[in-house]
């Protein structure tokens, strides 16, 4: 694993020299764009929408649009507009973790203490635990300000990044019936959850298609065949009108020609 | 050539139990013509009259053309099912419209063509029609899962109340489809909302086969010359109710027909604008739209 950022968390007078790292994956298997007929890596170009032609990258800037002409920024720009970059996670103030709902949470960090920060860093650990609290800070990373909750889990501190406010999308388009429930409706749910409660295990979740889409790689590179479960046809009405409309749109489309 | 409309009877009583006249509507037709005229233009109508207000039986009158004043655009068309020609009345302007106020004509019902491109709708309708036995808030769920497939789909819809019992939803097609092409797609669609909905929904046209408490998803309203209220039109129904274009946010239980009339829609209006405007925009591509409604429907 390779740190992704060095620095130290603030807290009180304390400073506790940390690594960051990155605490997932992605689960998804690697795969490339191929071209069908010889395998060969499909690439990316970005060209001028106006004259089509390729555009090296020191010539590509970024520009803003307001009523259809772009205001366009440089390097300068960004710096200016950056927050002051600092190697510190200030921690700022501790809250009861249960307090932040799940929708805040983006992605999670590892935190490991450099060689002077270990007492430290077992000090905010424990008092966390004994606490109950999370502590919650800012830093910089890649220009931007974000905003973090450091909680104790075993041996470690995690650092979460979480979510600005204004990056929770507004409810008020959604719609949720308002319905009466009948008490007795309720009891009914209510029992179904309860005999269905158990103790969360993770472990007993797994992302298979992955597992069966490397399964079929390996046989693939090996030179078996792998059986492709057949498709259940399904015979629906809805689907026949499908086909039929289609058929007649190609062919008022052939006489239209 | 005056273009005036000669109105007659104002203080006629149109809905006795509300106090409404003939004169009220007119008005009404007046304060929202901006908003009515584009849905009616060069669109012939089908004229319902009840010249009489909302409790005396009304009578449908095709071939009013051949009556009207000179400056009213009127439109001939063939008649497959009488075999003769009909004189269409079509609503161009203000004056056309309070003629046909003026008339007994408390709803419009136009085309969903127009003359220009006769057999090639600017929309579908997906009519929800609901039983005696329904209550609205079925309705309203019936409008919401063809809302889930007009967004796993990427196509647009708009809904109005028909300011009868029901909600009708449209789909822009700016005439690129004939109507036979838009039906088959309307009953397409109208199947699906079925696979999804089958206790409470029905395709069946005969009343006698539906089941009491079954909500008729009417897809058939999309063939030449039939016709549906258009948006803002007044409908002979107790309250004076009208059918008004809805924001889809606006679709929930406990709306109701009737929390649209006369009284308040022009006031609805100058708060939200014409909600309906999309419905006369860009048209879906069905081939691209039936490529996604095989994958939303293959799960």
């Amino acid at each position: 694993m390779r740190a992704i950022w060095t620095g130290a968390i603030g807290f009180g007078l304390v400073n506790i020299p940390v690594k960051l790292f990155s605490a997932v994956q992605a689960s998804e298997l690697d795969l490339d764009m191929l071209d069908k007929n010889d395998s060969a890596n499909i690439k990316y170009q970005r060209v001028n929408a106006a004259t089509g032609k390729e555009v090296a990258w020191e010539d590509i800037v970024k520009g803003y649009k307001i009523d259809d002409k772009y205001v366009v920024l440089d390097d300068d720009d960004f710096e200016k507009a950056s927050p002051e970059k600092t190697r510190l996670i200030e921690i700022t103030e501790f809250v009861d973790e249960k307090e932040i709902d799940s929708i805040y949470y983006e992605t999670p960090y590892y935190l490991q203490p450099e060689k002077s920060g270990g007492k430290p860093y077992a000090l905010l650990r424990d008092a966390l635990k004994e606490t109950k609290k999370a502590g919650l800070g800012s830093y910089v990373l890649r220009n931007r300000e974000s905003l973090v909750l450091i909680k104790p889990q075993g041996d470690l501190l995690i650092l979460n990044k979480i979510r600005f406010q204004e990056e929770i999308r507004d409810t008020e388009e959604l719609n949720v019936p308002n319905v009466k429930i009948k008490p007795a409706e309720m009891k009914m749910a209510v029992q179904l959850i309860e005999s269905l409660t158990t103790e969360f295990d993770i472990g007993r979740y797994k992302d298979t298609y992955n597992e069966k889409l490397l399964k079929l790689i390996m046989a693939k590179a090996k030179g078996k065949k792998t059986k492709t479960p057949k498709m259940e046809i399904v015979h629906s009405k809805s689907r026949d009108l499908m086909a039929q409309l289609k058929e007649s749109l190609n062919s008022s489309k052939r006489k239209a020609s | 050539m005056k273009k005036q409309a000669e109105l007659t009877n104002l203080d006629k009583i149109y809905w006795p139990k509300e106090g409404i006249t003939k004169g009220d509507m007119l008005e009404y037709y007046s304060k929202v013509a901006p908003y009515i005229l584009p849905y009616l233009k060069n669109r012939p109508l089908s004229l319902f009259r009840s010249p009489n207000g909302i409790e005396e039986k009304g009578f449908f009158h095709k071939d009013a053309g051949d009556d009207a004043p000179k400056w009213v655009k009127t439109k001939e068309i063939y008649s497959e099912s009488t075999d003769k020609m009909v004189n269409y009345l079509v609503c161009n302007d203000l004056e056309s419209l309070l003629y046909i106020g003026n008339l007994g004509c408390i709803e419009m019902n136009p085309w969903n063509s127009t003359i220009s491109k006769i057999d090639h709708p600017d929309y579908i309708v997906m009519d929800i029609d609901p039983s005696d036995k329904n209550t609205f808030d079925d309705v309203v769920d019936v409008a919401l899962v063809i809302k889930d497939i007009l967004d796993e789909t990427g196509m647009d819809g708009y809904c109005k109340t028909s300011g009868a019992s029901g909600i009708h939803v449209y789909i822009p097609f700016n005439k690129k489809y004939t109507y036979d092409e838009s039906r088959g797609f309307a009953e397409v669609l109208a199947t699906i909302v079925h696979d999804r909905m089958p206790k409470l929904t029905t395709l069946e046209r005969s009343l006698s086969k539906r089941k009491k408490n079954q909500i008729y998803i009417d897809y058939l309203q999309n063939r030449i010359g039939q016709t549906l209220a258009s948006a803002y039109s007044v409908r002979p129904k107790p309250g004076a109710t009208v059918s008004a274009p809805l924001e889809w946010n606006e679709v929930k239980h406990g709306l109701r027909p009737s929390d649209f009339t006369i009284q308040n829609m022009p006031g609805r209006l100058e708060e939200k604008g014409d909600l309906f405007k999309g419905v006369l925009g860009k048209g879906i591509n069905i081939s691209k739209i039936i490529e996604k409604l095989e994958v939303v429907t293959s799960a």
